[in-house]
């Protein structure tokens, strides 16, 4: 008897803290609403921002960027939903359906996959729901605009860095590449290789491998070309993950400083290595404005203005003589 | 061996619980337009899940339903491209996708590997290397547009993949409940050596699982493909975790001999519907990791109670 009393004790205690949880979640997303939100029906002007991922410092900054801008206009509710690896585009798919059909009045997308993703943007559209792309460009025609870098340019400027960081002389470079098919990782690796072409020919690319955008296929990745490319003396990986996880491997070697690498998104723990010297640099986006214009961008279609095609947000090399502004 | 029928309720009493607390913590989730997304989302995983059932019911596993799946959708959007028709396609793709899974069973039967979970963690990597190396890393779009229409469009309202899915519950329903070969796999599961004493061809069986696994693999990835409008070699990746989940969830035992279609169909949903009710809440991916992950634990636990109350019974 006691016995089962106990156990009906253990599972209302079980109900009561599921409850609450739902009941916490449930605030905290009501809280989000501005103030002019209060008599307004909940769902009045909610934006969703659907990023590839979230876990990475430059998808942090993007989310923050998004929710200054949403923060700033009152009554306007921000979500912010991502599959849990970039590589999950179907589960993007996935999300962009749910939300499109969770009434969210515009969307701000960092797609996954350019193409997989057509379809659920399509739906979207179709349901009058505008979309606006940030960070990675798709072919989808009925897009607002796209707001992001010129990663082509990165790329190019990625190649001039590493053509600097290793001076004079001819030198066998590698690139390591995120997910194929990524249009903007695609776009830094094809700008890489042209500039590489046309302003380096010094500069030998021997060897192109994927790492995925992850910090532990950066490594494997890393080490495999240093296997088959000893004399190896400068790596382009297309994100700051992959090129801090070579740069493990070549300090595993104790190649520090004899091979450069050049990162791309100036994250702060890439700048602290570039500070350092065991970076050579890293290209910097502005993931902040990206959020920022992403949201305003929404707010201006919704409102009936006029929304530039194509809004860029600029690139800069990051070295150790101007790592000083980004470590702020 | 059988269940009492308010045993295999659990389950379902547990999808209902859940789209209930669902539909009172999201207006949006109780629409049709939603509920029909959900079945949508969750046909893939479910179609997988089918196969993988067939081959947990005989106590084994197969670890490379995923990767079978980025292969065949490889090879499936390669011949399109290539002017291949796409009926035809796709019936290669299913014939692909079932040779991979027969020589999985070859590797356990024939070679005698020790376990499934070698000789399909073997194929699992063989396979995504081949994707990768076919589609050159990168993904192949462009296929014709009736593929799409027909595959993923909708049937009198119903969207084609969950009719495909509903006709592959169907017919392996029948093949698992209705049939010799059915009846064999749960003995073989139940007790390998008495199934082989009794003169039921173990091996030959054993092979007939792996093979209907991959061709499980296949049909999902015709669906991925037309979903996603293209092929792309890393689809897939992971997929034979929620598979192996949904299974699991719907009642199936590890040790073999017990599962249904039923039970898998509902654990599919359960996915699905906690995917979708999480994403309509705005619960970040790394929370529905953690949640589908306690789902999983306290789904077997649950069964575990049940079990000891039924033999205390």
């Amino acid at each position: 008897m006691k016995r089962e009393r106990e156990t009906g004790v253990r599972w209302a205690a079980a109900l009561v803290a599921a409850g609450a949880l739902l009941g916490c979640s449930g605030a905290s997303r009501s809280e989000k609403a501005g103030p002019a939100a209060s008599g307004a029906p909940p769902s009045a002007m909610e934006i969703a921002l659907v990023t590839k991922a979230m876990d990475s410092e430059f998808w942090l900054v993007l989310a923050d960027g998004a929710k200054a801008a949403a923060a700033a206009r009152p009554g306007v509710k921000l979500s912010i939903v991502a599959p849990d690896r970039e590589i999950n585009i179907d589960q993007q798919v996935s999300i962009l359906e749910d939300q499109t059909r969770k009434g969210v009045k515009a969307l701000v997308v960092s797609p996954a996959g350019s193409a997989q993703i057509l379809s659920a943007l399509e739906q979207a559209h179709q349901r009058g729901v505008p979309v606006i792309l940030v960070d990675t460009d798709a072919p989808f025609d009925k897009k607002v605009t796209y707001i992001g870098t010129n990663n082509r340019r990165g790329g190019q400027l990625a190649a001039k860095g590493l053509a600097e960081a290793i001076g004079g002389g001819p030198a066998e470079v590698a690139l390591i590449h995120g997910v194929p098919g990524n249009e903007s990782q695609d776009e830094r690796a094809q700008g890489f290789i042209d500039a590489l072409a046309s302003d380096y020919p010094k500069l030998k690319l021997v060897a192109r491998q994927p790492g995925n955008s992850e910090r532990a296929l950066g490594l494997t990745v890393m080490e495999n070309i240093l296997t088959a490319h000893p004399g190896i003396k400068g790596v382009f990986a297309t994100n700051d993950q992959m090129a801090l996880g070579a740069m493990e491997a070549l300090e595993a070697r104790s190649l520090r400083g004899r091979i450069k690498i050049i990162g791309f998104d100036a994250t702060k723990e890439a700048v602290q290595a570039t500070v350092d010297g065991r970076l050579a640099g890293s290209v910097a986006q502005n993931p902040f404005l990206m959020g920022q214009r992403g949201v305003e961008a929404a707010l201006d279609t919704l409102d009936g203005k006029p929304v530039e095609k194509r809004i860029d947000t600029g690139t800069e090399l990051v070295t150790a003589a101007n790592a000083a502004k980004y470590l702020k | 061996m059988r269940t009492p029928w308010w045993q295999r309720l659990a389950p379902l009493l547990g999808l209902f619980l859940l789209c209930l607390v669902l539909s009172l913590a999201s207006p949006h989730f109780l629409t049709v337009d939603n509920l029909l997304n959900v079945l949508r989302q969750s046909a893939i995983n479910a179609i997988l899940a089918l196969g993988q059932l067939v081959v947990i019911i005989t106590a084994g596993i197969d670890l490379s339903i995923g990767s079978v799946v980025g292969l065949t959708i490889v090879i499936l959007t390669l011949l399109m491209r290539h002017g291949v028709s796409a009926p035809l396609a796709a019936l290669l793709a299913l014939g692909v996708g079932t040779l991979i899974g027969l020589a999985n069973g070859l590797l356990l039967t024939r070679l005698r590997l020790p376990h499934p979970f070698i000789s399909t963690l073997g194929t699992l990597n063989v396979a995504r290397g081949a994707a990768l190396l076919l589609a050159g890393g990168v993904p192949i779009s462009g296929l014709p547009p009736r593929f799409r229409e027909v595959v993923a469009g909708s049937l009198a309202g119903i969207p084609m993949p969950v009719v495909i899915a509903a006709l592959a519950y169907l017919v392996t329903h029948v093949f698992l409940s209705r049939t010799v070969y059915g009846r064999d796999l749960y003995a073989i599961g139940g007790n390998r050596e008495a199934a082989r004493l009794c003169g039921i061809p173990v091996d030959r069986r054993l092979n007939l699982a792996y093979a209907l696994s991959g061709a499980a693999a296949g049909l999902a990835a015709i669906v991925l493909a037309a979903r996603m409008n293209s092929g792309f070699p890393l689809a897939g990746t992971g997929a034979e975790l929620d598979a192996i989940a949904a299974v699991i969830i719907g009642g199936a035992s590890f040790f073999g001999g017990v599962g249904t279609v039923g039970g898998t169909l509902i654990g599919a949903l359960i996915i699905g519907f906690l995917r979708n009710g999480l994403n309509l809440l705005d619960v970040s991916a790394f929370w529905q990791m953690i949640v589908i992950g306690v789902v999983i634990v306290v789904a077997v636990w649950i069964d575990v109670l049940r079990q000891r109350v039924g033999r205390a019974a």
